[in-house]
Formats: C-alpha cells, sequence, structure tokens
C-alpha cells in the first residue's frame, strides 16, 4: 500500500519535472535562429508596463522592440513582475533580459550585466496634497528625523537615502508604485521617493498628493544624483549583448529613438546627459 | 457600473488561471495528504522519517518563502521549474503537509474495536486499511479538507509574485494601469469570496456522496 503510493507520486512528480525542465541560456544564434526571446518588465509607468490590451509599452519595451526588430527577433514573451524580482529572476534564468530602465549601479554590476545606456532621469518626491511636512528635499529628511520615506523594494533611492545617512525607521518599504499614492495620500509616509517621472505621473492621477516644490536634488559625493537607465543581462550572455548594444548604439542616432522618449515624457537634456556617459563609468562608481 | 463592467474581463481571465492553480494543487495536495498521513502511521522507521520530515519541514516555514525557493533559488542549483509548476508544487507541498495530519487524525480516531474485528476476521493489513479503516476514516476527514481547499484557494494569491498572472496579479496589474485602489480589490474580494462558495459546495457534495456510499448518516460516522 505504502509503496503503491510511494511509486504514484514518485512518478508523478519525475513527470512534471522533467516536462519543464529548462536549460535556457540568452544564446545569441538561438535567439537569433528562432526569432523569440524572453523579457521582463516591472509594472511602472513610463519606464515598462503591460496595458490593458496585454502589450509591453514604455521607455525599455518600446526601444527593445525596435532594436530586437532590427535582429530580426520578433518573437517576444513578455513577463511582468515585481521590481525586485527582476534581477533575482534574470539570475535564476527566467528570462534572457530585462527591460524596465534599471539605474546601473555598482551593486548591480556585480550581480548582472547592463548594456549601454539607454535613458536618464531626475529625482522627486511625492507628498501629501499642500506638502504639510514642508519637504523639498533630502536634506529635509536629515534635519527631522521623525519625516519617514517610502520607497521601493530594490529601488536606487535607498542607496541616495543612505548616503544622506537617513536610520533605519525612517525608510519605508513599498511593494510597488501603485501602493505609494495610497501610502503618502494616507499619511503612512511623509514623502515618496522616485525619479522625477514617476512622482510627476502619480500626482497628475491623484488630488490627495503633490510633487514636492520646489525641489533640491538630493547630491551624493558631491554631485547631484541622476539615475540612468539600460536593459540589464545574465552576466554569461556577452555575444548577445555586444550585438544587441551594436543594434541599441544605431538606433540612439535616429529621431525615431528621441520621439520614443520624448513620448514617455524625457526631455532632449535627459536623453543628451544619458547619451553622454557609458555603463563602464556607472559601473566602477565614476558616472 | 460602467467602470466596474470594464474591469471584469480582464479579472476573471485571472480568475481563470486561479481555478486552474486551485483545482491542481488541491488534487496534487489532496494525494500528498494521504501519502504522507498515512506514512507517518507505518511501522517501516523510513518512510515513517520521510513522512515526519516533509509534514514538519512545509508546516513550519512559510508557503511565500517555499515559492521563492522553487522559483529563485531552484534554478541557481540546476533545475529550472516553469513559474506555474513551481507554484503547484509549493502550494500542494503546502496543503499536502496540512491535509496528512487531518488524515493521520482521522485514521487514529476509527475505534480500536474496528482493528480487533478485522484480525479476528483474518482480514490482511492492507485490506484492514483500504476496506474497513480508511472508508470510516474518510468520512471524519471531509469537514477539515473543505477548509483546507478554501484555505489552498485563498494561498494561490501568492502566485501572482512568482510571474503567474492569476486574479491577484490582474488586479495589481489593473490598479498600475488605473491608479484605482478601492474598486478592484473590492471586486477582487468578490470573485474570491463566489469561487471559495463554489468550492465549498462542492467540497460537501463530495462530503455527502462519500457519507452514502460508506453507508453512515451525515455527521455521525459511527453511533
Amino acid at each position: 500500500m505504502n509503496r503503491k503510493i510511494r511509486n504514484m507520486i514518485a512518478s508523478t512528480l519525475a513527470l512534471a519535472l522533467i516536462g519543464s525542465l529548462a536549460f535556457a541560456q540568452a544564446d545569441l544564434t538561438e535567439i537569433q535562429e528562432s526569432g523569440s526571446i524572453r523579457i521582463a518588465t516591472a509594472n511602472e509607468i513610463p519606464y515598462g508596463w503591460i496595458d490593458e490590451n496585454g502589450d509591453a509599452r514604455g521607455i525599455g519595451p518600446d526601444v527593445a522592440e525596435a532594436v530586437l526588430a532590427n535582429m530580426g527577433v520578433t518573437d517576444i514573451d513578455w513577463t511582468v513582475t515585481e521590481f525586485g524580482s527582476l534581477i533575482p529572476g534574470l539570475i535564476a534564468d527566467r528570462f534572457d533580459m530585462v527591460a524596465a530602465s534599471q539605474a546601473v549601479l555598482p551593486a548591480r554590476c556585480e550581480q548582472v550585466d547592463f548594456s549601454i545606456i539607454n535613458s536618464s532621469y531626475g529625482e522627486g518626491l511625492l507628498v501629501e496634497a499642500g506638502n504639510p511636512q514642508d519637504i523639498h528635499g533630502y536634506e529635509d529628511f536629515v534635519d527631522n528625523s521623525n519625516l519617514t520615506m517610502g520607497i521601493v523594494s530594490g529601488a536606487d533611492q535607498l542607496d541616495f537615502a543612505q548616503a544622506y545617512g537617513l536610520r533605519q525607521n525612517q525608510i519605508v518599504s513599498i511593494p510597488s508604485n501603485t501602493d505609494a499614492l495610497s501610502a503618502v495620500a494616507t499619511g503612512r509616509v511623509d514623502a515618496y521617493a522616485a525619479t522625477g517621472l514617476t512622482v510627476g505621473r502619480l500626482a497628475l492621477n491623484s488630488e490627495d498628493v503633490e510633487a514636492a516644490e520646489p525641489f533640491t536634488d538630493p547630491v551624493v559625493d558631491g554631485e547631484p544624483v541622476r539615475s540612468f537607465g539600460a536593459f540589464t543581462l545574465n552576466a554569461d550572455s556577452d555575444e548577445f549583448r555586444e550585438a544587441f548594444n551594436e543594434e541599441l548604439g544605431a538606433f540612439q542616432e535616429t529621431q525615431e529613438y528621441r520621439d520614443i522618449l520624448l513620448s514617455h515624457g524625457l526631455t532632449e537634456q535627459d536623453i543628451d546627459a544619458a547619451l553622454a556617459v557609458t555603463t563602464e563609468e556607472l559601473c566602477s562608481g565614476e558616472g | 457600473m460602467e467602470q466596474l463592467l470594464n474591469l471584469l474581463p480582464p479579472l476573471l481571465e485571472g480568475t481563470w488561471v486561479t481555478i486552474q492553480l486551485a483545482l491542481a494543487s488541491t488534487v496534487l495536495g489532496g494525494i500528498l495528504s494521504f501519502a504522507a498521513g498515512i506514512g507517518k502511521l507505518s511501522r517501516n522507521f523510513f518512510v515513517r522519517a520521510i513522512s515526519v520530515a516533509y509534514i514538519e519541514i512545509f508546516r513550519g516555514t512559510s508557503l511565500l518563502v517555499q515559492m521563492f525557493w522553487l522559483f529563485f533559488a531552484l534554478p541557481l542549483m540546476g533545475i529550472s521549474l516553469s513559474p506555474v509548476l513551481a507554484g503547484i508544487l509549493a502550494l500542494s507541498l503546502n496543503i499536502g503537509a496540512y491535509g496528512a495530519e487531518v488524515v493521520r487524525g482521522a485514521i487514529n480516531s476509527v475505534t480500536q474495536g474496528q482493528y480487533e474485528a478485522a484480525v479476528a476476521l483474518n482480514f490482511s493489513k492492507r485490506y484492514t486499511l483500504w476496506h474497513v479503516i480508511l472508508p470510516q476514516a474518510l468520512v471524519e476527514m471531509m469537514p477539515p479538507f473543505g477548509n483546507l481547499v478554501v484555505q489552498n484557494l485563498k494561498d494561490t494569491a501568492l502566485v501572482s509574485l512568482i510571474t503567474l498572472a492569476d486574479l491577484t496579479f490582474r488586479a495589481q496589474n489593473l490598479r498600475n494601469l488605473t491608479l484605482d485602489s478601492v474598486p478592484i480589490y473590492s471586486l477582487t474580494l468578490v470573485i474570491y469570496f463566489v469561487l471559495a462558495l463554489i468550492f465549498m459546495s462542492g467540497m460537501r457534495w463530495l462530503e455527502r456522496v462519500i457519507a452514502f456510499r460508506v453507508g453512515v448518516a451525515q455527521g455521525r460516522a459511527r453511533a
């Protein structure tokens, strides 16, 4: 009786395992031959999101689709996941690439590789309507240690906050941008730290919140911080990364590229700033 | 009202995924419940040890972390399960561990006299288990199993964190597009509630069928 059941379970599990074992890597020849690729994005407007028709849109996806089409890859298998799951998923080989305009940071460079820089953003803070705490920059959190700051888990604003020496109990981790709205509106956090683009979009959607104005850009190591976004790839897909970089570089010289970024709210200055730095500089912390 | 109607189609698409996951993990979890529950009562030391280890490990650790482990950690050891399989496996391993205790408890609740009678009739161990003990125990198991099935249905919401487009995932996605939490979460709760009602009535029906087949009046396994 025990043996019967054990055999049954063993064979069910074995079948299930064999059926789903996948040994995929972001292999250039494989991707080009099959014409298909697996790409993940976080659910964040305008960096990357899935619209109501199930199509991927945003700075990352729109540019990725154009560049990959030039490489002959048109079949994209999109996955949407939490921002904090993007790099772990990439490392676990759940996808070949991440198109979420993730900021290039030295700590991330140790885990994964980045394409050439594709976009850049300034910072912002979302506060309750009327800005009751009179918040205008990261410095205010140092002056008043009772203020709390919401940050999406895994986002680079955490690094800025830590560089400013914010206390652990001043930082509240938030699962996604959408949750920031209610967190700020209900006073669960005094401000939500994100890029200027994100803050602007959230502020447009609700009368309970607004972008902190005027806003002083956070300064880390003597320079105002700017986030530089790129495509994220697995560390062992060098061949694919180089081929992708080449096409991306060519695409970045076209007006079509600028139009995509402008349509998502970036300015010409943002684009020029992005094209002026290299991934290597940012990875070594010189950016 | 019109807004609610617009929200419904994507939510229902996710609902279908939720139903499939709940059904698959309930069936696999049921099999695991019986295997581990009976295994824990085995006289074979190894079978008993494996059953106890399985039950305690999966009852004693977080379902969400188990799921993350299967999804993010296992691939680093060379085994990459598809998101669907990782989700179903985590759910059923978890609910199976709880179910095993239900099975063991129900078998233990069958009175000693039944075993003695079986011995007196010279029934083999196996025959006794299948034809005397389990039918009576099955009736006892059904109400707690009903609880576990509904619990499992609600636990499926966690798969939204490993890239599966279930009901909760769709709700989150809609929130991201509309930034509107109240109608979306309310509707999602209503859908889960309706699903739970359907699953519960299914389990009650099964309970009645089993009681009838075993030949006991419902709610009274033994006189």
